[in-house]
């Protein structure tokens, strides 16, 4: 009997993962990629340590300034929960309603849009288990899974053979990958396949729409008439759309959701968002479920806008106090936004000593889920994966979280 | 011919070629021969090299091998972690690694030329002797 | 010999892409030697007077970063790729996130660590 453990390198969430210990140490992760196995193999690297004002201090000095700041913050935010597990996210989102802050995660910058339209189901979806076994066309849209998701097309769509796929890519598969340039994933277009080198992701959006009403349209009238002939060919196709597809749509969603449905009057096409981040869905779905809006959500005035995403707040000089929790956004957001960072007071919440934790005013270090904290992460697809630690360590962010809590009504 | 092609699929050892190294007129072909045949060393049996700097673990070739499929279909065939230790590839911290050469279908008297791994790899992360 | 491609600036269209090889450990050696760079394809070098290993100072929206030169078949056939990470959030914004224009100069300097930036982040 092996045990099996789960990775929270990205959205993938292989559950499949055997790890061999020597004592504390991490001496072989088996099928992990190379990002999943770093987890586990480096987890005592680089780790976050108590500090406030850039001094080290005893954990419960960072606990107790951390609960300081916000409990005397008037403007609050939180940030981030990217990584860390469903139950805590839930208590982030707790501390949120209490002190009437605003929340939010990176789906604002990055999927939510398309998350979005999955949940309110005003696009057909699908898991990536219904994917393995009977999807034929696998299209890869804006997004380069070989580098983002590395164990995508081998353990759920292309690659891996199914129930109703069981002769493999070559006979049963029809990769497309649409992208501004040859992309890793690109060049594993051989045949039975085809990328389609896309400059304007709405012109090749118009193009479907146009084909199927037999209509010319403007440009890649070749890809879209060979794809949809292609989806014809079976009864399950799949759409995977990446930040490539999100920025290249320039918010003309409506025009996406028309393709969508035009393509399913003649084949039958679903969508799953091809997320990065492990749990990134994970909050959209557990704010979606107590608010109705999966990000950049205000509770003091009780609804989702742009003014309330996170860099926005941070550009206009909205909030005192935030807490950055399992996410790094002086890595991922523009400097000009992260630099606010820096003169508000930060609190970070990380198992890392992140770039964000390096500027923080406190730093109180957490658990790597997956490896010290387990709970449950939900995959890009939507379903939700059991995460069991490696160890379980008393200090972890449903920990942390509670403790901050405690000052709150 | 036939000796060149051997000695490229390790049938046969340079040392075979006794005129080659008992005479001093051959001395310079000798060297250049032991130099053009330094990589076939790193080589596994049927020439396939491993660049563990380009392997980024993505599993393509665990999942796409033929033997796997037919050995494993249920594990690496189905695209998950293996459920036998019997197999060419695996992934283990994070990059791929030879287990049993043997197993190949490059290999043997019933040789098949299958580069089904190495078309997958979009890094070139394996790639094989014969180019 | 004298490269004239020093006395030259060139704009090019940049790609933020995200890249495997990149560590999750931010302050390690090996953090720096992937994510410091810049990748291009092999013609749009040479043609440019490029090669591996080459220092180049990236501008755009009046910032610059110091990356190196790899060439790599995932690059655009004319611009630049480069990793998702501290550099490119340096240099982006959410107008052209994923793509910008940016200007590109070979440079004798070192390349830019992430501490710079962080430096400067602290103001």
């Amino acid at each position: 009997m092996v045990d099996y453990y789960t990775c929270t390198g990205c959205s993938c969430l292989c559950d499949d993962i055997e790890v061999e210990l020597d004592g504390e140490n991490v001496k072989i992760v088996k099928t992990a990629c190379r990002r999943g196995s770093n987890i586990f193999l480096e987890y005592k690297e680089n780790r976050a340590e108590p500090i406030i004002d850039g001094k080290k201090v005893e954990f419960e000095e960072a606990i107790k300034k951390g609960q300081e700041l916000m409990e005397n913050s008037e403007n609050f935010a939180i940030y981030g929960m990217d990584t860390i597990p469903v139950e805590a996210q839930k208590i982030a989102i707790e501390i949120a309603e209490s002190k009437e802050a605003y929340i939010d995660n990176s789906s604002t910058y990055c999927l939510g849009d398309l998350v979005e339209m999955v949940l309110k189901n005003e696009l057909p979806t699908a898991t990536f288990e219904d994917v393995k076994d009977y999807a034929y066309v696998i299209f890869y849209w804006g997004v380069d899974p070989h580098n983002s998701l590395p164990r995508h097309m081998s353990r759920y769509t292309y690659y891996p053979r199914g129930k109703k796929r069981q002769r493999g890519y070559e006979e049963d598969r029809y990769l497309v990958v649409a992208d501004v340039r040859k992309s890793h994933t690109a060049m594993l277009v051989a045949k039975n396949a085809r990328f389609i080198q896309v400059d304007d992701d709405l012109k090749l959006v118009d193009a479907f729409i146009k084909v199927i009403d037999k209509q010319m349209p403007e440009k890649y009238a070749d890809d879209a008439v060979r794809v949809i002939r292609e989806m014809q060919k079976a009864d399950f196709n799949v759409i995977m759309g990446g930040l490539g597809l999100r920025y290249g749509l320039k918010g003309n969603y409506e025009k996406f959701k028309e393709m969508m449905n035009k393509m399913n009057e003649v084949a039958k096409v679903y969508f799953i968002p091809a997320g990065c981040h492990a749990n990134m869905r994970g909050f959209n779905e557990t704010l979606f479920e107590k608010t109705g809006f999966i990000n950049k959500y205000s509770f003091k005035d009780k609804e989702s806008s742009l003014d309330y995403a996170f860099f926005e707040l941070l550009k206009n000089d909205k909030v005192d106090t935030a807490l950055v929790i399992g996410s790094d956004p002086v890595n991922s957001l523009p400097f000009e936004v992260s630099k606010k960072l820096a003169k508000i007071n930060t609190i970070v919440v990380d198992p890392r000593n992140s770039f964000t934790a390096k500027i923080a005013k406190v730093v109180i270090p957490s658990a790597i889920s997956g490896v010290e904290q387990g709970g449950t992460m939900i995959r890009s697809d939507g379903v939700r994966v059991k995460v069991n630690g490696l160890f379980e360590r008393e200090i972890n962010d449903v920990y942390v979280l509670e403790r901050l809590k405690e000052v709150i009504a | 011919m036939s000796f060149a092609f051997k000695l490229v699929n390790r049938e046969r050892k340079l040392e075979e070629c006794t005129p080659l190294f008992e005479e001093e007129k051959y001395v310079r072909q000798k060297n250049k021969l032991i130099e053009y045949l330094k990589p076939l060393e790193e080589a596994t049996e049927t020439g396939l090299i491993v660049k563990e700097e380009l392997c980024v673990g993505c599993s393509n070739c665990v999942v796409v091998c033929p033997v796997h499929v037919e050995k494993d279909p249920y594990g690496c065939g189905s695209g998950l972690a293996p459920k036998t230790d019997k197999l060419i590839l695996k992934v283990e911290n994070g990059v791929v690694h030879v287990v049993d050469m043997d197993m190949c279908r490059r290999y043997g008297k019933d040789r098949v030329l299958c580069v089904v791994c190495r078309e997958n790899c979009p890094t070139d992360a394996i790639s094989f002797l014969e180019g | 010999m004298m490269r004239f491609t020093k006395f030259l600036k060139i704009e090019v269209e940049v790609v933020v892409a995200r890249n495997a090889l990149i560590p999750d450990n931010k302050s390690s050696k090996e953090y720096l030697e992937n994510a410091a760079v810049a990748f291009l394809q092999e013609e749009f070098a040479k043609a440019n007077g490029f090669k591996e290993n080459d220092v180049i100072r990236i501008t755009s929206r009046g910032k610059s970063v110091n990356l190196k030169v790899k060439i790599s078949d995932a690059a655009p056939k004319k611009g630049i790729l480069i990793p998702n990470g501290i550099y490119a959030s340096y240099l982006t914004n959410f107008d052209g996130f994923k793509r910008f224009n940016a200007d590109i100069e070979l440079v004798d300097e070192e390349i830019t660590r992430p501490e710079d930036i962080l430096e400067e982040l602290k103001g």
